[in-house]
């Protein structure tokens, strides 16, 4: 993974240098590098017509001064530059650096909390999954390993960059995880990368599906029925509020905890749309079956990571829907966790049988102030909305209003939909409490009617993000490939409003 | 054709009486009928007592009933009694403006598209007239409102059922009269002048039916100086999807592609019917898309009223190269306060949200909000819509200045088509429904009758009445 440095402004004396350029042509160390290139850099900007627009660059090879290469990168007007746009400035310099092993960015003019978003967008930039390039040339992998951010008081910036470096940490995290091809990420392996977070401070405890049996997750079991790859239920808890609990001693009252937020993620780990089996054709997208659950486990990372004042649960319901002699019809009829029963008429709508009883579930164990369910639950979402905006749903408003401001400062879109008692009737069945599909019009928002089922009163957000884990082209800060939708959005939401509030009793 | 409604004192010639019945206020005389069946006033419920000497209907309002409320017992009422040639709404309990929301939910529910049955069944009877019992202080004044509503929805309802062979754009022309008698002025552009105002869009789409697009201009100067309000409606009276064809299956369905215009029409009406001081306009497109030697292509790029070219990319996403047109066209010539256009433009929509709300767009957030709010009060209700950069940036083409839509699965098409939309509006306040799943209903139910629903109408009526009705505003 990139490096990322901070250290006081100066002119470095070899290697690529970033300029961040505004749309007077201002920037920090923009006079001195041209001073000492002999006024290479002013002459670029004339010939290529640069005028420091955002998302606009300049390439300068060899402009002397012992520098490989100076990039600018317009960042508009200074004063009206937002974290987004610092992080947006980091991302569009990055590829233009993979040549250099080491890079610096002058960023003395902007303040140290933003000099350090310009860091995280270099970062979030440089992710590549190559895990499984064996011939790649060592000529055409990218070879920037360190990046420079100089700035007027580095100790400062350092102090800023802690918690975006783990936020970072676990958009990587969550990268990794959807990438992964399902014949290496089943349920069971998925779970032992959630464990594997205890190194974090995280408490993770994992059902197996004899506890799943037990417990009565019919639904979610219904699913997995089909597969020789187990179920798995994680539940990750951070106690960043109350602290870890010690065992109550015999006797003793536990005492009283914070009610935790609770994320809840759809992880099926692949989904092949079981007995009614989904068409070939772009069928090796449904790896990133599980996008849902890799952004919970990329945010708990995080939460953790920077230390997040706050007690938070991530649930992931870990299933693979295959279909073979043991998978489930359509026509079986399931008992969830919560007691209702299901007619399963479409093997292929499985996400929602999946967090039915991982919702219910959660509610019940945990009593949280909130559920979050993020899920790849249907194509209806991308005809709805497209790539750019996840839709969620909700059924509480001051939860709705907080989401979708956190997701105009991230620019992790959201876009509320409806919910209502019209949409509802759609999922009367004839011998259970409710079918699993319903006719194609507005099937995102029944959808979101059957899980809102078995949230009961709890405040409640469900994100469809089935047009927004994966991208097909790059953007600033996300290459093509997993987004990783959701992390920061979500880690922004606590941080606004849910930490260093006080437990209530 | 929807049923008639009298207002007075008593209805001797009714055969059937229906009571509104707040929750736990069952009348005296019916508590045992309404033990026996459970019925207690609940909304949504009835009781249908037939041994006395009328038959009488309970219909219950819930506890506190809004309009809504009234409007839906109403409703359950007519549903109930369709079959039963007059009825009576005992009203008499109720206040003017509940009285007339009771009757317009009836009289909507009542609907019943004519029929083109040879020999219709002489034992089969229907709802033709409703008398609603009401001495309420203001019930005329309620009811002139109301029922310029209704007229404006039962024309609209009419429209959208009328087969295309005889609704061409000509067709749709004929049956204007009303809004003429009304006092609306109308007027029509024909070949010479839509290519003179270089409407090149409209006259693309079409290009392939013998039955030339019109493109119609419907005034109304009210009574306050201001500039007026438009509405502009999509008028495909058939839809084949042109050399891009549909599929066989529900094709019939396209007859109803014109319902955008057909709102407008009857959003006319009712403003004329209940002198509705605002100035406002109706800008109808009017074409059949058709297959033809002469159809427009895939890839052909067109020049709009606006001056910009477009690419066109699929000839089935014709809508919005109407509404183009008209809408560029308004704003030149009418110069409008707002614009408000109705079509049944994408598939999309219906994905998003199905037929329980129509799709809304802006790119006035005020006017947005003005809109919802009275599709929530008539019952037409609205949901909003993103567009966003990328809605936009999808439709960047290499030849011209844009694409009208794209290609390929699982694409916001509704997004798209608002954004399109949107580069011809010059900044002008815009709201775009998109009423694709709402034109008509599959099947009916306590309600909604089956068919045409007239969706828009009341709607734009409401807005009217509530947003630019102000002598003052500018």
């Amino acid at each position: 993974m990139l490096e990322i440095s901070f250290a006081k402004q100066a002119l470095p004396k070899t290697g690529a240098l970033v300029l961040l350029v505004d749309d007077q042509l201002a920037a920090d160390q923009l006079e001195a590098t041209d001073e000492a290139t002999g006024g290479a850099i002013t002459r670029a900007f004339a010939a290529a017509e640069f005028k420091g627009k955002p998302g606009s660059t300049c390439v300068i090879l060899a402009p002397g001064a012992g520098l490989s290469r100076v990039v600018a990168v317009g960042i508009g007007k200074t004063e009206a530059l937002t974290a987004k746009l610092a992080e947006e400035a980091g991302g569009h310099a990055l590829p233009l650096l993979s040549r250099d092993t080491h890079a610096s960015l002058a960023a003395g003019g902007l303040s140290e909390e933003l000099a350090a978003h310009v860091g995280l967008g270099a970062l979030l930039r440089s992710y590549r999954f190559d895990r499984y390039r064996t011939t790649e040339k060592a000529e055409d992998k990218p070879k920037l390993a360190s990046l420079a951010v100089l700035v007027a008081h580095p100790s400062a910036a350092k102090e800023a960059w802690t918690p975006l470096k783990a936020i970072g940490d676990g958009v990587v995290l969550t990268r990794d995880l959807v990438s992964e091809p399902a014949n290496i990420l089943s349920p069971a392996v998925m779970a032992e990368r959630c464990q594997a977070l205890e190194a974090l401070g995280l408490k993770v405890e994992v059902l197996g599906p004899k506890e799943l049996t037990k417990l009565g997750f019919g639904a979610l079991l219904g699913v997995s029925q089909g597969s020789a790859n187990e179920p798995r239920v994680v539940a990750m808890h951070w106690y960043g509020a109350s602290g870890e609990p010690t065992k109550a001693k015999k006797g003793a009252k536990a005492t009283a905890r914070p009610a935790p937020l609770a994320f809840i993620g759809k992880g099926v780990t692949f989904d092949t749309g079981g007995i009614s089996i989904k068409p070939a054709a772009g069928m090796e997208d449904m790896k990133w079956d599980m996008g849902g659950a890799g952004t919970v486990v990329g945010l708990m990372a995080a939460l953790a990571g920077r230390q997040a004042k706050v007690d938070v649960v991530g649930v992931v319901g870990l299933v693979e829907n295959m279909p073979s002699g043991t998978a489930q019809r359509p026509g079986d009829v399931v008992t969830s966790y919560s007691g209702q029963t299901i007619e399963v008429l479409n093997t292929d709508a499985e996400g929602r049988l999946v967090l039915a009883d991982v919702l219910a579930w959660t509610a019940k164990e945990y009593q949280p102030r909130f559920m979050i369910d993020l899920a790849t639950l249907t194509g209806a979402m991308i005809v709805s909305l497209g790539h750019e905006y996840a839709g969620f749903f909700s059924n509480d408003d001051t939860l709705a209003q907080q989401l979708f401001a956190a997701g105009e400062t991230t620019g992790e879109l959201l876009w509320r939909m409806p919910l209502a008692d019209s949409y509802d009737k759609q999922l009367k069945s004839e011998i259970a409490d409710m079918k699993n599909i319903t006719g194609r019009p507005g099937s995102a928002i029944t959808a979101a009617q059957f899980i809102k089922r078995f949230v009961g009163e709890t405040p409640w957000a469900h994100l469809d993000v089935a047009g927004v884990v994966w991208s097909s082209k790059d953007a600033a800060t996300i290459p093509k490939g997993a987004t990783a939708y959701g992390v920061r959005l979500l880690d922004r939401l606590v941080a606004e409003h849910f930490e260093g509030v006080s437990p209530t009793p | 054709m929807t049923p008639r409604v009298r207002i007075g004192a008593s209805a001797p010639k009714a055969a059937a009486r229906v009571m509104p019945v707040r929750e736990g206020r069952v009348p005296f005389g019916f508590t045992e009928a309404a033990a026996a069946s459970g019925f207690t006033g609940a909304s949504g419920s009835a009781c249908d007592v037939l041994g006395g000497a009328t038959r009488v209907l309970l219909v219950g309002l819930g506890a506190v009933p809004d309009e809504e409320g009234f409007r839906s017992a109403g409703a359950l009422a007519a549903a109930r009694l369709c079959k039963v040639p007059r009825i009576a709404l005992d009203a008499t309990a109720l206040l003017a403006e509940e009285a007339a929301a009771f009757a317009l939910g009836a009289a909507l529910r009542g609907w019943q598209p004519d029929g083109y049955a040879s020999r219709p069944d002489p034992e089969a009877g229907r709802l033709a007239t409703i008398d609603l019992l009401s001495t309420a202080p203001g019930i005329e004044a309620a009811w002139h409102v109301t029922s310029a509503a209704l007229a404006g929805a039962s024309l609209a309802r009419d429209l959208v059922t009328e087969p295309s062979a005889t609704l061409t754009p000509d067709g749709f022309i004929a049956r204007l009269v009303p809004l003429a008698r009304a006092g609306v002025q109308i007027s029509v552009l024909r070949r010479k002048e839509l290519e003179r105002e270089g409407l090149g869009c409209l006259l693309a789409v079409g290009r392939g039916s013998v039955h030339r697009p019109r493109l119609v201009v419907l005034r109304l100067p009210g009574a306050i100086e201001a500039p007026p309000v438009a509405f502009i409606g999509k008028g495909i009276t058939f839809d084949t999807g042109g050399i891009c064809i549909k599929p066989a299956d529900k094709m019939w369905e396209m007859r109803a592609d014109m319902a955008g215009a057909a709102a407008c029409a009857g959003a006319m009406l009712s403003l004329a019917l209940r002198g509705s001081p605002s100035p406002a306009v109706a800008v109808l497109a009017l074409a059949e898309n058709a297959i033809g030697a002469d159809s427009y292509r895939p890839g052909d790029v067109l020049r709009s009223h606006s001056g910009k070219t477009v690419e066109v990319v699929d000839t089935d996403a014709e809508g919005r190269l109407v509404l183009a047109d008209a809408m560029s066209y308004a704003i030149q010539k009418l110069r409008p306060a707002a614009l408000i256009d109705l079509a049944t433009l994408t598939g999309s929509i219906i994905t998003a949200l199905g037929h329980e709300m129509a799709g809304m767009f802006t790119n006035d957030p005020a006017l947005a909000a003005h809109t919802a709010a009275a599709g929530r009060q008539v019952g037409e209700p609205v949901w909003r819509m993103p567009i966003s950069e990328a809605h936009r940036s999808d439709l960047d083409s290499d030849i011209a200045d844009l694409r009208h839509c794209t290609s390929g699965k699982f694409q916001p098409d509704a997004c798209h088509a608002a954004a399109f939309l949107r580069e011809f509006t010059h900044d002008c306040p815009w709201v775009h429904l998109d009423i694709a799943g709402m034109d008509s209903r599959e099947t009916a139910d306590d309600r909604h009758a089956a068919g045409a629903t007239g969706f828009g109408v009341r709607l734009l009526d409401r807005l009217v009445a509530q947003h630019f009705e102000d002598p003052h505003r500018a």
